[in-house]
């Protein structure tokens, strides 16, 4: 019969009209008829730090959705190709199907109990044995809000260790340091409007096109005769829209800002009545600035003409509104957190912040990343607060009820700092949540040996990361449409994440794994969570702990988001919807005298350049298909496709030297590691010398060559320069260092044109 | 201001206008209504593309379709020397042409251009011949197997008509896709020309596409790389039509040789009679090739559909000609069976012989399309009816195995002559690839085919040609020998084998046809090529 039945299905198939059909839905207009939902659950996207507002289809209680708001001001019914198939992710195979735990070599199904006290077990002795530090823990900036509170919350004043913090420190932490050195405290001053007011745009290695593509709504909402300018070492998708495109040398963006303030301060463009009233140290900046950074030199380091540097100074200085846009091109460095403070010196010196299209801003790159910075007690106290001010301390401890003794008096070991720890021995034991580091950490071969040296490893996740398969406890979580509370958005919007399906299998949301666990702890749940049975309650006790600070949430509910499309904090009895740009006219900064701080900062040559054996610089970065280490966006059949594995991205000379061409295999050698049988685009989107791997790829693991070099204030990774090799099969040895390019740079003089050009554009603008 | 989770009802959307007047983000959509002579069409701002593939991933959701049938797709460009590299994107689906050749070529009739202008597929009447997916120089309409149909974008017509924003134009960020009114004959004489143009895209004479592109100044002859240059896969082998195809022809020019000899034999010429094996031996091939066409369908019992589109199809008259020359062959044969002499017998073989030519004529017209370069040449034409030699070598067979050698002379070098011609048909194939000039507007796919042919098939080409001079030329002239000289077991096992390896030759002559073709359409993606 079955045979019967193929051979009738052969002849005459079922064309299957009305599983492709459409079907009038009451909110949404014509929907697939396979897959109309009974419900839209209105929420927020989990993926980047752009914080788009979206409404998930639900069917037979499935996520089969996903749709942009229309009313949500930051995307306004847009999302971007893995915001739009987000709700595929939630159900795909490699979903952690709750606990489970290594037995034998293999990690099997368990009960939650079993899992939390076996961990509760193993903790408890490492504190005893080790002291309590040396428990650590890696979060993520992909938690909800609430959820960064609870996990902080335990960590800090249940497990009692400092050694805390996220992969943030990856990502936004030079971003977090800039800030605080200008402006006395993180929080990023602008928002999108801006991308939408501004005359003059200047994104720095922020390749927006992407990562961040929903973005672009805002820039081609700006209807003026604006100017984008990028800065960029790669002719990314972004720089195609540049009306000036600056392609600097590797890592020489502090250089290139401290030019153009130079420039600005030589012509006397700066914004004399703004310096003057709302920043401090400007003799001291002008005389660094005046004495380091011609523009020959500039040009040298950066490789932009000068006359390129007066045009683009001019161009910054003169506009109405000129606001600053940047992401991991700036961040990932070992100099990021000063080229954060360069690029609001260069704010700051032309007026532009607290304005309409005039700001600084930095991009995040995760959902909620902000959320961790603001309550997830890692490099600071919930609520902006500093752990060496006993104030903060004290204010924190009697509004949660909790002995201040409790409370750290300094940070702990940042991220790097951790793994170091642990190579050293002196950590025994790893948690980590929501992040994966097998697939995202510099110097994987380093990491990877010093992991192995853990009494225990846990791993809390919604997938079974590269990280989750070699834990010895995993904690199977509930991840985006699963679970309640809110993110917090680059421009400091928090919006609220609804729960729209039932946690997958026996996963538990975050919120609740914590809570649970910490209840194996004793006396530590009632200490903490005594009046926090839900993701609200958490929610109102942020309320608490952040009034009157910074980020105020004190006049939010979850209701109001709803009603507003998320609020910019501060939200309070003073801003009671919110506001849209820090530091405005009637704001003074956080610092001790109110104003933001002008600082001299230099810029440093690559600690690792290139040398004979190595004469390429590696620079890695995203692709718009895939979203960190691919846990969620290689499930999704339609991304995966168009981008399933890294690639190298090679300059045609460069291709040529090699003898190779686009599809060919290689392989990519450095000081730290080598990767093979990658395969080759040959493509001048980047320049002669320069190559581009793309980080999401556990395969070709481009992070087993990066270079372990960090920001002294940030710890953040030197991730995008370092010194590699290729090694081609008709050339093994690869590329040949040419001697004469570094000969150029020790003699270059200033040319009788370039001397014009400055006399020429000095009386463009005076006339 | 009431929170929206307490109802959210399609109302706030269709009222919800952003203030910057943008397409995108919207859910409903104003469009002016069309007046004579007008159609909607899409406009593509490739200034405003970043490439993000929102559209795509929009596009596969609202239908419903699996992740690999994309009725948009984002082609990927690249132009020029760093720094001043240029990126190109064109995000496309249908161009809801003026004249659209899919329309032309489908045999059922499934494709209505709709009073509005778009190319509307009507999917209960599609069989899946995936003509259609061969003709539209843009590789739009896909075959989707799960349903045995070929399906395509149809601009959303339903939501467009219920005010509802199609699913790409409501996705992109960057609002670069847009619905347009476009009055037809300005643009066809206007606008088309300077406007519907995009680096990459097939030549807009072929359907007259309505799409309006915005483009970025490009460089003066600045050449555009498609992203997946590098990859080069061989095109579908279409199996049961390498086997219909061959075996039609070799029916046809088994047939013809019968007519022939029986228009000699009344005549009173002093040749052999045909006879009755001769007659199947011209049915047979075409009786087994005809139904195997079938196999190739999405919807094998709906054959008989094809045939209803005589009027501008290729593949209905091909369908309805070699179906009619089946029946009359059939019909021959039983007359033979019945001894049945005169002249109402050759009648109907010159009537059959006629309609089977036309039968292999609208054959080869089926290949003649624009879309498909390698394909579209004389040579096709010329190479269907030069396979007819191996229905010769049959009917020389027949006569062999049947009268001996007596008069098999006369056909044998027929056939050589046959055998022959085919050969230089093929020789000046080959010379055209080994010649092949870069200023053939057509270089990038035809040179493509010649990779194909001379690298991934190079074997199969070498063993094509020297077999067709093997068993096409130099047995037939051994046989003649071997009959001449009243050798005719000799010639019939001769003749045998020259028949089988001429067969085989003309199989792998037609897979090197079907497999090596390289269509016209959009620029891809480097990993995923142009998915199609």
């Amino acid at each position: 019969m079955k045979f019967i039945k193929k051979i009738k299905n052969f002849l005459d198939k079922d064309i299957k009209e009305d599983e492709y059909a459409l079907v009038d839905d009451p909110i949404f207009g014509k929907v697939s008829k396979a897959k109309a939902p009974d419900k839209w659950v209105r929420t927020t996207c989990g993926y980047c730090g752009v914080g788009c507002g979206m409404y998930v289809g639900v069917k037979d209680g499935k996520g089969v959705y996903s749709k942009g708001d229309p009313k949500h001001p930051v995307n306004q019914g847009t999302l971007c190709p893995k915001g739009l198939s987000e709700h595929k992710m939630v159900t795909a195979p490699s979903r952690a199907k709750g606990a489970l735990i290594r037995k034998d070599g293999v990690l099997k199904q368990a009960k939650w109990d079993e899992a939390f006290s076996t961990v509760a077990k193993k903790f408890k002795e490492i504190s005893a044995k080790h002291g309590s530090k040396a428990i650590s823990v890696i979060s993520t900036g992909q938690l909800l809000t609430e959820e960064f509170y609870t996990l902080g919350k335990f960590v800090q004043l249940g497990l009692r260790t400092n050694n805390y913090d996220g992969n943030t420190t990856l990502c936004m932490a030079s971003a977090v340091m800039g800030y605080k050195q200008t402006f006395g405290s993180d929080g990023p001053v602008g928002c999108y409007e801006d991308f939408e007011k501004a005359d003059v745009i200047m994104l720095i290695g922020a390749n927006i096109a992407d990562n961040h593509p929903i973005l672009k709504l805002h820039l081609m909402k700006n209807k003026k005769n604006k100017k984008i300018i990028v800065v960029d070492p790669r002719k990314c998708k972004t720089a195609q829209m540049a009306d000036t495109f600056l392609p600097i040398k590797p890592r020489s963006d502090l250089a290139l800002i401290n030019g153009l303030c130079y420039i600005i301060l030589e012509q006397g463009w700066e914004d004399e009545k703004f310096i003057n009233e709302r920043t401090s140290g400007f003799k001291e900046f002008k005389k660094h600035i005046l004495a380091n950074y011609k523009p020959q030199d500039v040009a040298e380091i950066t490789g932009i003409d000068v006359k390129t540097l007066y045009s683009v100074a001019r161009d910054y200085a003169m506009a109405e509104s000129a606001m600053s846009a940047w992401t991991m091109g700036v961040n990932q460095s070992a100099l990021g957190t000063d080229t954060v403070s360069a690029i609001n010196n260069l704010a700051l010196i032309t007026g532009n912040l607290g304005k309409e299209g005039g700001s600084p801003m930095s991009i995040t790159g995760q959902c909620n990343a902000m959320g961790t910075r603001e309550f997830g007690f890692t490099s600071s106290i919930p609520g902006y607060r500093d752990y060496k001010n006993d104030a903060h301390r004290e204010e924190f401890a009697n509004i949660v009820g909790v002995d201040v003794d409790l409370v750290p008096t300094e940070r702990g070991y940042a991220y790097p700092q951790i793994i170091d720890a642990i190579d050293r021995g002196e950590i025994k034991a790893l948690w980590v949540v929501a992040t994966n580091p097998l697939v995202s950490y510099p110097d994987q071969n380093r990491l990877r040996s010093a992991l192995k040296k853990l009494d225990i490893l846990v791993v809390q996740d919604a997938f079974l990361s590269d990280t989750a398969q070699i834990a010895d406890v995993v904690f199977g979580a509930a991840t985006w449409s699963e679970k309640e509370g809110c993110y917090t958005n680059s421009e400091r919007r928090c919006n609220w994440a609804k729960q729209a399906v039932e946690p997958y299998e026996d996963t538990m949301s975050d919120f609740n794994i914590i809570k649970e666990f910490s209840k194996h702890f004793e006396g530590v749940h009632d200490m903490l969570y005594k009046n926090i049975q839900t993701p609200r309650d958490a929610f109102e006790e942020m309320g608490r702990v952040s009034k009157g600070r910074l980020c105020d949430y004190s006049g939010m509910s979850y209701e109001l988001m709803e009603e507003l499309g998320g609020i910019q904090w501060p939200c309070n009895e003073q801003y009671p919807k919110g506001k849209k740009r820090l530091y405005t006219e009637e704001m003074p900064c956080p610092t001790s005298d109110g104003k933001a701080k002008l600082l001299p900062l230099d810029w440093k040559p690559l600690s690792e350049n290139v040398c004979e054996s190595f004469p390429l610089i590696l620079n890695t970065g995203r692709t718009v298909e895939q979203f960190h280490t691919r846990t969620k966006t290689g499930t999704i059949g339609i991304l995966n496709a168009l981008a399933p594995e890294a690639w190298i991205e090679m300059n045609e000379l460069d291709a040529q030297k090699l003898q190779v061409k686009s599809g060919d295999r290689i392989s990519i050698s450095g000081n730290r590691g080598r990767v093979d049988n990658v395969v080759v685009k040959v493509a001048n989107t980047v320049r002669e010398g320069n190559i581009f791997v793309p980080f999401h790829f556990n395969e070709q693991l481009i992070n087993a060559i990066t270079l372990p070099e960090f920001d002294e204030k940030s710890f953040e990774p030197n991730y995008k320069q370092c010194a590699v090799q290729l090694h081609s099969q008709k050339v093994p040895n690869g590329i040949v260092l040419k001697q004469a390019e570094i000969m150029g740079e020790i003699a270059y003089q200033r040319e009788e044109k370039d001397v014009e050009n400055l006399a020429t554009e000095e009386t463009t603008i005076k006339s | 201001m009431e929170p929206l989770t307490k109802n959210t009802p399609l109302e706030s959307f269709i009222n919800h206008k952003n203030e910057t007047g943008m397409q995108c983000g919207n859910y409903s959509i104003d469009l002016p209504e069309l007046k004579e002579g007008e159609q909607y069409r899409f406009h593509f701002d490739a200034t405003a593309c970043v490439g993000c593939h929102c559209c795509e991933v929009a596009c596969n959701e609202q239908n419903g379709n699996p992740d690999d049938i994309k009725w948009r797709r984002v082609g990927e460009m690249e132009a020029g020397q760093f720094p001043d590299t240029l990126q190109l994107f064109n995000s496309m689906s249908c161009n809801h042409c003026i004249d659209p050749e899919c329309l032309k070529g489908c045999p059922t009739n499934a494709y209505i251009k709709l009073e509005n202008g778009i190319v509307f597929h009507d999917d209960p009447n599609c069989i899946g011949c995936q003509y259609c997916t061969w003709n539209c120089p843009y590789e739009v309409p896909t075959f989707n197997a799960d349903r045995g149909i070929v399906t395509k974008c149809h601009m959303c017509v339903d939501k467009l008509e219920a005010g509802q924003t199609p699913a790409c134009v409501q996705a992109c960020p960057s609002n670069a896709i847009n619905i347009e009114v476009v009055n037809v004959d300005k643009w066809l004489n206007e606008d088309m020309a300077k406007e519907g143009v995009a680096p990459h895209l097939p030549d807009i004479e072929i359907t007259k596409p309505t799409t309006r592109y915005t483009l970025p100044e490009l460089p003066e002859g600045a050449e555009f790389k498609p992203a997946d240059e590098h990859i080069l896969k061989p095109a579908h082998p279409e199996w049961p039509l390498v086997f219909m195809t061959v075996l039609t022809q070799t029916s046809v020019g088994a047939f013809l040789a019968l007519f022939l000899g029986q228009l000699l034999y009344s005549l009173g010429f002093n040749l052999p009679k045909p006879n009755a094996t001769m007659a199947f031996m011209a049915l047979l091939p075409a009786a087994i090739g005809l139904p195997l066409s079938a196999l190739h369908l999405g919807r094998p019992a709906k054959a008989m559909w094809a045939m209803r589109n005589y009027k501008t199809s290729w593949l209905s008259r091909e369908a309805i000609a070699l179906g009619a020359f089946a029946g009359i062959a059939g019909l021959v044969w039983l007359l033979y069976l019945l001894d049945f002499n005169g002249f109402f017998k050759l009648l109907v073989e010159a009537i059959g012989v006629g309609i089977g030519i036309y039968g292999i004529y609208a054959q080869s017209m089926i290949y003649r399309i624009k879309a498909r370069p390698a394909w579209n040449r004389e040579s096709t034409t010329k190479r269907f009816f030069g396979s007819g030699y191996v229905g010769f070598l049959l009917i020389s067979l027949a006569l062999l195995a049947s009268s001996g050698a007596n008069g098999a002379v006369v056909l044998l070098s027929v056939t050589l002559l046959a055998g022959a011609l085919q050969h230089l048909i093929i020789n000046d194939e080959v010379n055209f690839y080994k010649y092949l000039s870069k200023e053939n507007p057509l270089y990038y796919q035809l040179n493509r085919t010649k990779t194909l042919l001379d690298e991934r098939f190079k074997k199969v080409k070498t063993a094509r040609v020297h077999s067709l001079r093997l068993f096409g030329v130099a047995l037939p002239l051994l046989a003649i020998v071997f009959a001449a000289s009243g050798q005719s077991g000799l010639a019939l096992f001769v003749v045998t084998i020259a028949t089988i390896g001429a067969f085989a030759s003309e199989i792998m002559g037609r897979f090197l046809f079907y497999s090596t073709v390289v269509p016209l359409g959009l620029a891809g993606n480097f990993f995923a090529g142009n998915q199609r």
